[in-house]
């Protein structure tokens, strides 16, 4: 066994085959959002990491393939905005608004949660990324000097509970415009919100995903300069 | 046209999403740009699929792009897994990290909603009422 995990392949042979089984299953009980592939995926390779003693940076070392196409894979976000571009670019006052208001009150409250409740610094740093898509918000807790882990699990517990309870909250609070709904789901949620309100429509999630994109472009810009005055 | 039809898609559109990263990252080292190069790279791609003669560049791109994107939570397993380091701090801070991350999701999410939908429907009823007065 020790042999084994200590295999250049373990890692991505590990990682694979617990991503397509957490698919699997997630395909198989009627796609619950709250057993998103990925967060299950984290569990499975964790416990093993901790069942086996196999040293984290070990991993880390055995799946660069896939830390290096997190790259490749960020830039292609170009494309879903590309996409839906068009749609919000006849309506851009109402989004930017939008996206300022959005941005402002999601930023304030976790400053104002975090330093209320006497959290680190360090965590406060790391939970500021956590609505922006994952590959972005990782590339920020980098500039930001938080930690890394951190603002990735804090980013995508953020999407499953945009994809859980975030179309129902919206229907609750008589958000019934596809676009409005989609592009606050977006907003919070990226990625793994994106691709639950896919499934409600294709305008809602069309404009959840310009969301996702905008928001993290603004997000880049905005944080460091937020972490800035928080920290200093 | 037809010589790069003959090239394989997929690593077609891979070279081109490393190259405008690379592009991306250089940039954002070389002026000392508190942004991160892919960030960058999303711009430059941007752009490029804005102006009418690189268009192209984006078809290309695709087949890379559209395999990436729908497994692109695939890729955050690694970062993840890396929780197993942090659980005794995240332990400790679980109240005002629960209160921050649903807080502010809560709240973001029942805002922007109701506020773009009001104001989308301020601009459609705009739009109409110009729209009847031209007719």
């Amino acid at each position: 066994m020790s042999a084994l995990i200590h295999l250049p392949v373990f890692g991505l042979a590990l990682t694979l085959s617990a991503y397509l089984l957490s698919l699997w299953l997630y395909q198989r009980l009627g796609r619950p959002g709250l057993l998103s592939p990925v967060l299950v995926t984290v569990v499975i390779v964790a416990a093993v990491l901790q069942a086996t003693g196999l040293p984290y940076a070990e991993y880390l070392e055995q799946v660069t393939v896939l830390t290096l196409l997190l790259g490749p894979a960020t830039v292609a976000l170009a494309l879903p905005l590309l996409r839906n571009g068009r749609a919000l670019a006849s309506s851009a006052p109402a989004v930017l608004a939008t996206l300022a208001v959005g941005g402002a009150v999601s930023v304030a409250i976790t400053v104002a949660a975090m330093t209320a409740f006497g959290a680190g610094e360090d965590m406060l740093l790391a939970a500021l990324p956590r609505s922006v898509t994952s590959p972005v918000g990782l590339s920020i807790a980098e500039i930001l000097g938080a930690s890394v882990p951190l603002a990735v699990v804090l980013t995508l517990i953020s999407g499953v509970l945009g994809a859980v309870v975030g179309p129902a909250l919206l229907t609750l609070a008589r958000v019934r415009d596809e676009r409005a709904r989609g592009f606050a789901i977006g907003l919070t949620s990226h990625g793994i919100g994106t691709s639950r309100v896919l499934s409600e429509s294709t305008v809602a999630g069309g404009w959840s995903s310009a969301a996702m994109v905008m928001n993290a472009l603004i997000m880049t810009v905005v944080l460091p300069i937020v972490a800035g005055i928080v920290a200093g | 046209m037809s010589r790069a039809a003959a090239l394989p898609p997929v690593l077609l559109g891979l070279v081109v999403l490393l190259l405008a990263q690379m592009a991306g990252l250089a940039v954002s080292a070389l002026l000392g740009l508190p942004i991160p190069g892919v960030v960058l790279g999303i711009v430059l791609l941007v752009v490029l699929g804005l102006l009418r003669p690189t268009r192209a560049v984006l078809r290309v791109a695709d087949p890379a792009a559209t395999p990436l994107l729908a497994h692109l939570q695939l890729l955050f397993v690694p970062p993840g897994v890396g929780i197993i380091l942090e659980l005794r701090s995240l332990a400790q801070n679980a109240l005002p990290i629960a209160l921050a991350v649903g807080g502010s999701f809560v709240v973001t999410l029942l805002v922007a909603g109701w506020l773009l939908q009001a104001l989308l429907r301020r601009q459609d009823r705009r739009r109409q009422e110009r729209g009847g007065a031209a007719a």
